[in-house]
């Protein structure tokens, strides 16, 4: 089907009839064949994109049955009682959103003063070492996570955390009241552990950006090296940290099973942070398989689409920022 | 005088609303070294991709007019680029081996491709380009080395050799020499003149002195238009435009 | 104290600081991972690696069933996903101005973002619901939908890296563009595209979420693809949250195996495939 060229050491080149000579007009001539080769290149995009179209509509189709019974209600009510076939997600909303932001306050300040001495104070090798480990947590299954949480740091939070912060903060409400380990804070906690590697990769990319020029402009002022990593590069870089910061809220949102492992399960509002809780994705984890009825399906379907809803809110929020950030950074 | 093997009529280039190329005639004829000079940016390089249809890589490239190769337009939408390129090879501006490959595969790729697969055949074909090339005694031993292990100079002949495996009768060179250093520059001028007996050269570069050793004819242009076209000993020594004598004692450039 | 002691006073303050935060990320992973070998490692037998379990109250018994399981699944997910997203991928470097590139883009995006146990429950719709039951072809689609966007995207990023001059070239030895795609541009960067492949598919080997209401989980080795199938990760999860000593010891055992094999194949990836740049890309998008 191809014309190969006749080749001898003592032959000139003999062009062919016509530029566009050689056996061809058939089905899979040299003009076709690009042809062809895209149309089923865009066929298979086209298919993995009417996929995506296919299961978003299945999901809520699944999940219309729960939006007609329940309504608004759904999202306003913590009634959840499967027995009863009522549903409402108000907790697991709350419980979802609680635990991702007690973990980003714990996991931030960590994420960022880790990126800073892997890039500013640590010699190039040490920081690539300390980089190597952060990725480390990240290739971390959940379930490995969940379980040490189960077995580990549930005990230490209820013998020797919860002491120190009743003793301390005690006076607040929402930080006193009975702990068994299993509950809102160990959930945090494994979180933030899970969500640092996101955030911190993300800010090392920020400060590496930071010309070095603008670094030496501000040491050559005589200013010490802190002062210089406060002016040249935390400062410059506050949008960018701000995204990492939300890119790791969306992976929060959606951690499924580290989280289910140590939260409780309590399909309530929690009271305090030593409180049992759920979280969307939890919920969905430990009753999706054994859901009887119909109606019980459809209401964890209902709570998938919003968790995917929050997920992508957070997920657009830090696109924007970091975009934002990037088109300053050139501009 | 025999018949050209490329005819280029009234040849129109646009980018965009950019005009790049407005209106250029020349005719090349079979087995001469055809240089283009002219300043920067005075669309040379656009020019001899379009004689390929490589500028079409570009998004928002277009052609008008015509260019004549064997009886066909080849800017028509029946000519196929991709047969086209396989009579009118092209080596570019900066050596490009492909970096993954060993240098008997960048010899042999465009072949092999094609659907070659006898091992002797290529390895003929191999030693047969890379002679041709002027490469084949320093690369002999070391066929299985990556190709970008070699010097730049014998990168460009690798991808001279790699252009010659095809067997196009007319090899396009933008600037081929223009990231190299004089002895490289050397080699491959000496190279070109003995491919002239086999093959039809048309070279864009910025080295006038170049252009007057090595090729038989030259055009001169600037801001897309030719200014002048003729034999090189003429153009060199008894420039029929003032503008050309101008840009060729050095007088602005 | 004068002004300058105090700014140098600062300046250790803040120093400190930075290494105390270091010290707080590298403890857990340390606590983490030394605790799975601690109560991971004794378990570990003939027995764990080539028994099925053993009824409650048995000593003995293991998780051969699991750790086929697991290899089954994801072999069965990468089989679908890694072709496609390779393809995919291509598609968006190559030919990626369209409007068809353009919304692929956005589904891939969208669908990274997904979390794994909505991506359960798509599994569960798109083939639990029409077949009538729990399946490994549910569980191994499930696993191809994590897959798939990590795959698409790292080689849309490592081919964006490839010059446009290295492309004309190949162009320019008359070989339709499709030829110049696969054969220079892919399989000139085959080696970093296989490092994100491998990178994609040690993530979703460890994937729980997506496999609780798809693959579900068995008690014997079976190869059934249309019948439950056991994982690692589902193993050590139902073996945690089970009220027996022996169980969860197995559990720690099977997250040894697990952590181990996911590290494992991570720090290979990094080491003996390291071209900076591409790695650079490849783990960017997590």
């Amino acid at each position: 089907m191809e014309n190969v060229v006749n080749h001898s050491s003592n032959t000139k080149p003999t062009p062919s009839s016509s530029p566009s000579g050689g056996p061809k007009g058939g089905f899979f001539s040299l003009k076709n064949q690009d042809k062809l080769h895209l149309t089923a290149i865009k066929s298979l995009a086209v298919f993995v994109i009417g996929l995506l179209i296919t299961l978003l509509i299945l999901l809520l189709k699944q999940a219309w049955p729960a939006v007609t019974e329940f309504g608004v209600e759904f999202i306003t009510s913590d009634w959840w009682n499967p027995v009863e076939d009522q549903f409402g997600g108000l907790s697991f909303i709350v419980g979802t959103v609680l635990t991702s932001i007690i973990a980003i306050i714990i996991a931030a300040p960590v994420s960022i003063g880790v990126a800073l001495l892997m890039t500013e104070v640590l010699p190039e090798r040490a920081g690539k070492t300390i980089g190597l480990f952060v990725e480390m947590i990240a290739a971390i299954p959940s379930i490995v996570f969940g379980l040490w949480g189960l077995f580990y740091l549930a005990p230490f939070v209820r013998e020797t955390l919860t002491p120190i912060i009743k003793s301390t903060l005690g006076f607040i409400p929402f930080f006193n009241g009975p702990s068994f380990g299993i509950g809102v804070l160990t959930a945090s906690l494994i979180l933030a552990i899970m969500i640092i590697p996101t955030i911190t990769s993300l800010c090392r990319e920020v400060f590496r950006s930071v010309p070095t020029l603008q670094r030496e402009a501000a040491l050559g002022l005589g200013s010490t090296r802190w002062e210089m990593i406060r002016l040249a590069v935390i400062k410059p870089s506050f949008s960018g940290i701000m995204g990492g910061i939300v890119l790791g809220l969306g992976r929060a949102l959606g951690e499924t099973m580290a989280v289910a492992m140590v939260i409780g399960n309590q399909p309530e509002i929690p009271k305090s942070i030593f409180s049992s809780a759920a979280t969307m994705a939890s919920v969905i984890a430990n009753e999706y398989a054994e859901a009887d009825s119909d109606l019980h399906v459809s209401a964890l379907c209902l709570v998938g689409i919003l968790l995917f809803g929050v997920t992508l809110i957070a997920n657009a929020i830090a696109r924007l920022i970091v975009w934002n950030y990037n088109r300053k950074q050139q501009g | 005088m025999s018949q050209p093997i490329i005819s280029v009529k009234d040849l129109h280039i646009w980018y965009n609303d950019f005009h790049a190329i407005k209106g250029i005639s020349i005719d090349y004829l079979p087995n001469t070294i055809n240089a283009i000079i002219g300043p920067s940016g005075c669309g040379k390089s656009t020019f001899v991709r379009t004689l390929n249809r490589i500028h079409e890589e570009v998004p928002g490239a277009r052609a008008q007019g015509s260019i004549m190769y064997m009886g066909k337009n080849i800017l028509s939408s029946e000519v196929d680029p991709v047969d086209l390129r396989r009579q009118i090879g092209m080596v570019f501006q900066k050596p490009n081996p492909f970096p993954s490959m060993s240098i008997f595969e960048n010899t042999v790729i465009g072949l092999k491709l094609q659907g070659e697969k006898n091992k002797s055949k290529l390895m003929e074909v191999a030693e047969t380009c890379l002679k041709k090339a002027a490469l084949w005694d320093e690369v002999k031993d070391k066929l299985n080395k990556p190709g970008t292990s070699l010097s730049g100079g014998q990168q460009q002949r690798l991808c001279i050799a790699r252009s010659l495996a095809v067997n196009p009768p007319v090899l396009l060179m933008d600037e081929p020499t223009s990231a190299l250093d004089p002895i490289a520059t050397g080699k491959i001028e000496e190279l070109m003149t003995e491919l002239k007996k086999e093959y039809t050269v048309i070279i864009v570069t910025h080295n006038m002195q170049q252009a007057a050793r090595i090729a038989d004819y030259t055009s001169f242009f600037i801001l897309g238009e030719l200014i002048e076209h003729g034999l090189s000993s003429d153009i060199f020594t008894n420039p029929k435009q003032k503008t050309t004598e101008d840009y060729i004692t050095g007088r602005f450039g | 104290m004068n002004y300058y002691t105090w700014r140098k006073a600062k300046n250790y303050f803040f120093h400190s600081l930075l290494s105390i935060s270091a010290v707080l990320v590298l403890i857990p992973l340390f606590l983490v991972v030394a605790y799975v070998v601690y109560k991971g490692i004794s378990g570990l037998s003939l027995d764990f690696f080539f028994n099925t379990p053993k009824p409650v109250g048995e000593v003995g018994g293991g998780m051969v069933h699991a750790i086929m399981g697991t290899l089954y699944l994801v072999a069965l997910g990468s089989l679908i996903a890694v072709p496609i997203g390779v393809v995919c991928g291509t598609f968006l470097s190559e030919f990626g101005d369209g409007k068809i590139a353009k919304s692929l883009r956005v589904a891939i995006d969208l669908l990274t973002g997904v979390p794994s146990i909505v991506i359960g429950i798509f599994a569960y719709i798109l083939i639990v619901i029409p077949f009538k039951g729990f399946s490994a072809l549910a569980g191994g689609i499930a696993l191809s939908l994590i897959i798939l966007p990590i795959v698409t995207r790292s080689t849309e990023e490592i081919l964006k890296l490839v010059p446009q001059h290295i492309k004309e070239a190949g162009l320019a030895l008359g070989l339709p563009r499709w030829k110049v795609t696969y054969f220079i541009v892919v399989k000139g960067n085959l080696k970093a595209i296989l490092t994100g492949v491998i990178l994609a598919i040690s993530r979703a080997a460890g994937e729980t979420a997506p496999l609780l209401f798809t693959a579900f989980g068995n008690r014997y080795v079976s190869t059934e693809l249309l019948s439950p199938m056991a994982s690692l990760p589902v193993q050590i999860y139902n073996y945690s949250i089970s009220p027996f000593d022996d169980w969860q010891a197995q559990a720690w055992t099977g997250a040894f195996v697990l952590i181990f094999l996911i590290l494992g194949i991570n720090l290979t990836c990094r080491t003996f495939l390291n071209r900076k740049k591409i790695l650079e890309k490849v783990t960017r998008q997590k």
